[in-house]
């Protein structure tokens, strides 16, 4: 399909963007096959991969307390919760591969290290409270940012978030119920769930991207409908939900200079530490080196599998042609 | 790092009488291992029935936009002297709503030609806009097994699964959380195991 993606240099671009911007404006669903920028479409594949290697890196930090969960309910939980998260890595691979990019090329990205994935991951998950707060904080953050992503200009993009919106909830309620549960319990049980949230709370905020200064491709994603708010405007939707709640429950926030407003309605926060965000993304955080090596540990041992299949389905061909 | 297997597309019924719809793509080996990553990826909640998987390269796919603009495919079908149509299956999607599926299957067609079969289709399923047009020889799609067996087994364990509904979690908050029975039930050892 020639054109399909336009460049500046092409002579009917300025028209074709004019239309594009106009179906977007509409509220129309760009759909595979439909011209677009080639810039729309590097920005989503950009976007869509790393999400994606997010949910699959992300099954890392719960997945490993599987075979710890306290009761049967909370591992059966936490086994459908891991699975979601490998689904959702899925339903987001398939929606980068419909701009033409290959699922070989972008798990290639993730295993060389190259390819970026969320921060939050590379943060240990040191005691079972852990567990309850990813869910309550982390994929509460996220349900945030996914639930804005379901009105992407995308049609697979938004597809894709719109089903994993509906299984995040399930993420965020069990996890909110758990921590809820130890801040009522035993002292012991308030400590742990007291300390989970002070080691989470900061990257939760800090996951949801840098602040919209300091975010150099907001202006052209909001342009285009890929994102339709901004990481501060998002952070901030996520704060005003979970802060008082937070308290409620009779836990703290470790950030002194949180406070009410009563002119905006919203909660202020005080200075993020962007250094240690920095630090992470750039391959530093505590857990970098590990979650890729977990990775590319699981792709080297799935090897034999990958070939069993391939050889039993040559098998089945043969015996196809033969019949 | 080894090659990739091949990419099919999934329709998912949701229950009898609605129609399947695209839900997404798997990479699989074969037919049957399509169908049952399928499943695994996209039947983990309730409701489902029945699945359908295809190669990814069967599927001719066409946009308003890309209609709009070959004139092409407007014009009349003419089949080549002496061959014999094809049954296509034909999905369409009508509305740029938010949805988690896509183009949903609307009935077959018999064509020689998928531009033909895509000409049919915009003639025969004129009831509502199409805003995208998937056209599929019905042949090369692969079902999951019908019988009642299969369909329970595959499909009614995400039915039990309670706990993944959000509505298992209505009573949650802050001020103070309610144990409900089934805590204690799972505390003690789950019934069904
Ligand atoms: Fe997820
Ligand atoms: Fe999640």
């Amino acid at each position: 399909m020639p054109g399909r993606y336009g460049v500046p240099t092409d002579p009917d671009y300025q028209e074709r963007l004019a239309e594009f911007e106009a179906r977007i404006r509409r509220g129309e669903k760009i759909e595979p096959g439909d011209w677009m920028p080639e810039e729309y479409r590097r920005q989503l594949i950009r976007m869509i991969s790393q999400h994606a290697h997010s949910e699959v890196v992300g099954m890392l930090p719960e997945g490993a307390w599987i075979t710890r969960a306290p009761t049967l309910k909370r591992k059966m939980i936490l086994v459908a919760k891991v699975q979601d998260e490998a689904g959702h890595g899925q339903y987001l691979y398939h929606a980068a591969e419909t701009l033409g990019i290959s699922r070989e090329a972008m798990l290639e990205a993730l295993l060389s290290g190259k390819a970026k994935y969320s921060s939050i991951f590379n943060y240990p998950t040191l005691t079972w409270a852990d567990i309850g707060t990813i869910g309550w904080l982390v994929d509460g953050a996220a349900i945030k940012n996914q639930t804005m992503l379901a009105q992407c200009s995308y049609g697979p993009y938004s597809r894709a978030m719109v089903r994993i919106c509906a299984e995040e909830t399930f993420h965020h309620k069990q996890g909110k119920e758990m921590v809820l549960l130890y801040a009522q319990g035993t002292p012991k049980q308030r400590a742990m769930a007291q300390d989970a949230i002070n080691r989470w709370w900061w990257p939760a905020l800090m996951m949801l991207g840098p602040h919209d200064k300091d975010s150099p491709n907001t202006e052209v994603l909001v342009r285009w409908g890929i994102k339709t708010k901004t990481n501060d405007q998002v952070r901030q939707e996520f704060i005003n939900e979970h802060a008082p709640e937070i308290l409620a429950a009779g836990l703290s926030i470790p950030d002194p200079e949180l406070r009410y407003d009563e002119k905006s309605g919203n909660w202020l926060h005080g200075p993020i530490n962007w250094d240690e965000f920095w630090q992470v993304v750039s391959g530093n955080g505590p857990m970098n080196k590990e979650r890729l090596e977990a990775r590319r540990r699981a792709h080297a041992e799935g090897a034999w599998v990958r070939e069993a299949l391939e050889a039993y389905a040559a098998k089945q061909k043969k015996a196809a042609v033969a019949v | 790092m080894d090659t990739q297997w091949p990419r099919w597309e999934v329709f998912k019924q949701d229950a009898p009488g609605k129609p399947h719809q695209a839900v997404g793509s798997v990479h699989a080996a074969d037919p049957e291992h399509a169908l049952l990553t399928a499943r695994n990826v996209f039947a983990r909640r309730p409701q489902a029935v029945s699945m359908w998987v295809v190669r990814a390269e069967e599927v001719f796919s066409w946009t308003k936009e890309e209609i709009a603009q070959d004139p092409a495919l407007r014009g009349e079908s003419r089949p080549a002297l002496g061959s014999r149509p094809t049954t296509y299956l034909v999905f369409r999607k009508t509305s740029h709503k938010r949805s988690m599926t896509f183009v949903d299957h609307v009935g077959e067609v018999e064509a020689y030609s998928p531009q033909g079969a895509l000409r049919e289709a915009l003639a025969r399923f004129s009831d509502a806009e199409g805003l995208v047009w998937w056209v599929v020889p019905a042949e090369k799609v692969y079902k999951s097994d019908p019988s009642q067996e299969t369909v329970e087994s595959w499909f009614d364990p995400a039915k039990e699964k309670t706990y993944k509904q959000q509505q298992y979690y209505a009573t949650v908050s802050a001020s103070r959380p309610k144990r409900r029975k089934e805590d204690e039930a799972f505390g003690e050892g789950c019934a069904h195991c």
